[in-house]
């Protein structure tokens, strides 16, 4: 019964992790650049529902509408900014600039907001639905069945409308792409937003079961990296079988072997991946050699 | 050592600085500005250690505060533990950074790009958990207190002016491994890995062993920072000697100074070491992490309007400054331009040539066969090659011409069969700087010039397949220059060359690794009708030095021309072989090429 508590509780994080990572995968994917600072994003996006709460009174889960239009567009505002000038440099100058844009918003965070640890005092936090013996709690499966639906809604987009098609386009083949008239520019734009809107979907949803606080995005972003790199950097179904796996590695190592070293297995788990299938679990074999052109 | 012009200036210029840089030392008597002095310092030369293996061969590793936070563990951990002095630890601190760079680099650096930064990263996340969480031995989260015992066996001292000095020499110590590396064949080589992988490979270059010797450098040197700077703050913590941000401090302060250079890290530390502390002290703690958000500003305004760092802007008043003095260019032997040095060393090959037997085989492709996926690319292709003559191989595009150049250069190993050169079967080796090191030379169909380097440095970078002197490798490639008629460019940075230079530069570059066979893919296509004919000239001229040609070619007058023999592909396989005449006619050939309603029923 433990065992079936475990993975129960694994899954429900496990969609913490997929809500956080599929942005930062689709982002990858198309426009090829790993964003160092989108754990700075999800930091940006809490403090808003955050915000709404405090300020407006408004439920976390309704800030979405507040928070996902201005994630949009911020995501856009920093492509078109930061990273448009870079797309031909080398990669190790869109890593230097992220990174550079994950200091400079994270320290803006601790210089407006202090590095106190802010939270909501939601009754919906400690709700518990009880089956038998296992208690599971109910903002988590809110975020689990979120998280698959955002999943589902996000592959039907880029399968089923125009846009979507020619997202998936680029990210197979940005020469072929352009010649066949896709504006490449304004869809790298575009997806940077849908990445970061995503993102503002998972700080809305995590906000009443975790602190806000300036470094929260540099908690979370290296797990989105194992998360993203084990299922295949780019691959959105594969973030998702990776946020799943790393969640269940997470809450039954922590029980099995010690809370404090969950974090050093799944480090493992994913050196283990970076050098045995470095494309990932369904990423595309010898990506990561070519450079991803 | 007898110097010369520019030389004795920058010679001037070190002894100046130095001497500043001491001056500075002594003239400040506040230990505040001691404080920032001895950071500057320290950084500065940390920061150039990464440089050795995030900037020269750009490798960008966020994972280096691995390497700090060991060798200040193992320092400290010495002293408080068993009481062995720092003087002695920081010894155990390189030989240990220089292990665990053995045992990540050889791994990590089968990674490209983000995914080698990736890794890196992850290397410094276990460390800091490891660190976390031995608590037995690290103290964990608490924090290792180092005792307070001044001496020199300590690296500890009562004032900071001792200190500042310390952090002086291992400032210098620092910047004279990258100044001895730069200047030296693995400084070559590094900068030709970083800007073409493959193409360093294909001029003998071992670019895993290149790599992990200059991480093991790299290293060693941030560990024995790691352990002074353990003796200074006499406090260890793990969050902040494995921390990603002291990582990235590490990369930024180099790539704010001038990524690959020698002296950015020092402008960078000197920079941002200042500001940080000036900010830090004025804002006080009312303004928290305002001083970072700038810290992180200025790194995206670095990266998208000076990628090449602040130094570039020194960089300019500099070089006048040096014109003023008018000074002599550096000599070189009169002899360069009579090709005195490179037909010694080149027509070696020709004795052999005319002593031996003539039309020996010297390279036997026996039934060889490459599929990718359900395409077979080359298909039980056999061949022979004899000393001193010219195959040309052509076919319509997709024959395998290309892929077959791969196997021959060791890029690919083939699927089946054989492949036989002076005796040794090289479809075994299957790495391409083993090749180049028996004798096989090459240029590739899609030219790959280590882009930002000059003309004469990318040469070099062939020459060094045979010697570790850089005065010879100077010379050889500068008579190989003039050979290619790009002596007025060799001071071009490559990226600036038309495309006909770049490939008289590949060729330039492949014969500076002395090989026995030369593999020239498609160095003619997409020039004009005189530079072809210029290239023929050329090629002739190069098998008059006794080097056998295999000749990868559209360009038909050309090769018809050229060639002692020619091998026509289609679809993988070799459809016909023969003397040019003979080939003209042969139906097959012409049905690969025209289609099937051109086929001739009289031949």
């Amino acid at each position: 019964m433990i065992l079936l508590q475990l993975i129960i509780n694994g899954l429900l994080l496990g969609g913490v992790y997929v809500l956080i990572s599929i942005g930062l995968t689709l982002i990858f994917g198309v426009v090829r650049v790993i964003n160092f600072a989108h754990g700075e994003l999800l930091m940006i996006s809490m403090y808003i529902s955050y915000f709404a709460y405090a300020m407006l009174g408004l439920h976390p889960y309704a800030s979405i509408l507040i928070s996902v239009p201005f994630m949009f567009i911020i995501g856009m505002v920093i492509d078109r900014i930061i990273i448009k000038p870079l797309r031909e440099a080398p990669s190790y100058m869109q890593i230097f600039v992220t990174v550079g844009l994950s200091i400079a918003l994270l320290n803006m965070a601790l210089f407006l907001f202090t590095g106190d640890y802010q939270s909501i005092n939601l009754p919906l936090a400690k709700k518990t639905i009880n089956a038998g013996s296992l208690s599971i709690s109910y903002a988590r499966v809110v975020i689990f069945l979120t998280s698959l639906a955002v999943s589902a809604g996000l592959f039907l987009f880029l399968k089923k409308t125009d846009i979507g098609k020619q997202i998936r386009a680029i990210a197979q083949d940005r020469m072929a792409a352009q010649l066949v008239g896709i504006n490449l520019n304004k869809l790298y734009t575009l997806s940077f937003g849908i990445g970061s809107a995503l993102v503002a979907i998972a700080g809305a949803l995590i906000l009443p079961i975790y602190y806000v606080f300036p470094s929260v995005g540099s908690y979370f972003v290296l797990t989105a990296f194992v998360v993203v790199v084990l299922g295949g950097l780019g691959n959105t179904m594969g973030a998702i079988l990776g946020g799943f796996i790393i969640g269940v590695a997470d809450s039954l190592s922590g029980y099995y072997i010690d809370p404090s070293l969950k974090e050093l297995v799944y480090f493992i788990i994913f050196l283990v991946v970076l050098l045995i299938r470095p494309s990932g679990l369904m990423g595309i074999v010898g990506a990561e050699e070519m450079g991803l052109k | 050592m007898k110097l010369r012009g520019k030389n004795q200036i920058k010679v001037y210029a070190t002894i100046g600085s130095i001497l500043i840089f001491i001056g500075l030392v002594f003239v400040s008597t506040n230990s505040f500005y001691l404080n920032i002095l001895f950071t500057i310092f320290m950084f500065a030369g940390i920061s150039s250690a990464w440089n050795i293996i995030g900037g020269f061969a750009g490798q960008l590793s966020l994972g280096h505060s691995a390497f700090y936070g060991l060798g200040a563990y193992t320092c400290g951990l010495l002293l408080v533990k068993l009481g062995i002095p720092p003087i002695l630890g920081i010894w155990a601190s390189i030989i240990l950074a220089s292990l665990l760079a053995i045992i990540i680099g050889y791994p990590c650096f089968r990674l490209r790009g983000p995914f080698f930064t990736l890794a890196t990263i992850a290397v410094g996340e276990v460390l800091l958990i490891l660190a976390v969480n031995m608590k037995t031995v690290t103290a964990g989260s608490e924090g290792l207190s180092i005792p307070f015992h001044p001496s020199l066996y300590n690296l500890s001292f009562q004032t900071k002016t001792p200190y500042a000095l310390l952090g002086l020499l291992f400032m210098l110590i620092s910047l004279s491994a990258a100044y001895i590396i730069k200047k030296t064949r693995l400084g070559y080589e590094l900068v030709a890995l970083r800007d073409e992988d493959q193409a360093a490979e294909s001029l003998g270059v071992n670019t895993t062993r290149a790599k992990i010797v200059a991480l093991i450098i790299s290293a060693a040197i941030t560990a024995l920072g790691g352990g002074i700077y353990a003796q200074y703050v006499l406090f260890l913590e793990p969050h902040s000697e494995f921390s990603l941000a002291t990582s990235v401090n590490f990369a930024m302060i180099s790539m704010v100074g001038g990524l690959g250079t020698l002296m950015g890290p020092v402008i960078g530390a000197f920079i941002l070491i200042p500001l940080q502390e000036f900010l830090r002290a004025w804002l006080g703690g009312a303004s928290q992490g305002l001083y970072f958000f700038i810290y992180g500003v200025l790194l995206i305004l670095v990266v998208m309007f000076m990628p090449q760092g602040i130094i570039h802007f020194c960089a300019r008043p500099f070089n006048k400054l040096m014109q003023r003095f008018s000074l002599p260019e550096e000599e070189f032997p009169s002899h360069i331009g009579t090709l005195y040095e490179a037909r010694q060393v080149l027509t070696k090959n020709k004795q052999l040539v005319t002593n031996d037997m003539p039309n020996e085989e010297i390279l036997k492709v026996e039934s060889v066969s490459k599929r990718f996926g359900g395409i077979t690319a080359v298909n039980n292709v056999s061949l022979s090659v004899r000393k001193g003559e010219i195959l040309g191989i052509i076919g319509p595009n997709g024959a395998g011409k290309s892929t077959l150049f791969n196997l021959l250069s060791g890029v690919y190993k083939p699927d089946s069969g054989l492949i036989i050169y002076n005796g040794i079967t090289i479809s075994e080796i299957h790495k391409s700087h083993i090749i180049c090191r028996l004798g096989i030379g090459r240029t590739f169909q899609i030219v790959k010039p280590f882009e930002n380097i000059t003309v004469l440095e990318n040469v070099m970078v062939g020459s060094f397949c045979r010697t570790n002197s850089v005065q010879k490798a100077k010379r050889l490639a500068l008579e190989l220059i003039s050979i290619a008629g790009l002596m007025e460019k060799k001071d071009y940075i490559c990226h600036s060359l038309t495309l006909a230079d770049k490939k008289r530069l590949e060729v330039a570059r492949a014969l500076a690794t002395q090989p026995t066979i030369l593999l020239l893919d498609e160095v003619m296509a997409g020039l004009t009708t005189s530079e072809v004919e210029e290239a023929i000239k050329w090629i002739r001229m190069i098998r008059e030095l006794g080097i056998t040609i295999i000749v990868v070619e559209h360009v038909m007058q050309a090769i018809m021309s050229l060639s002692d023999r020619i091998m026509v592909m289609a679809e993988g396989k070799k459809i016909a072989e023969g003397p040019p005449a003979e080939i003209i006619h042969n139906p097959l050939v012409i049905k690969a090429y025209l289609g099937d309603e051109y086929e001739t029923p009289s031949a």
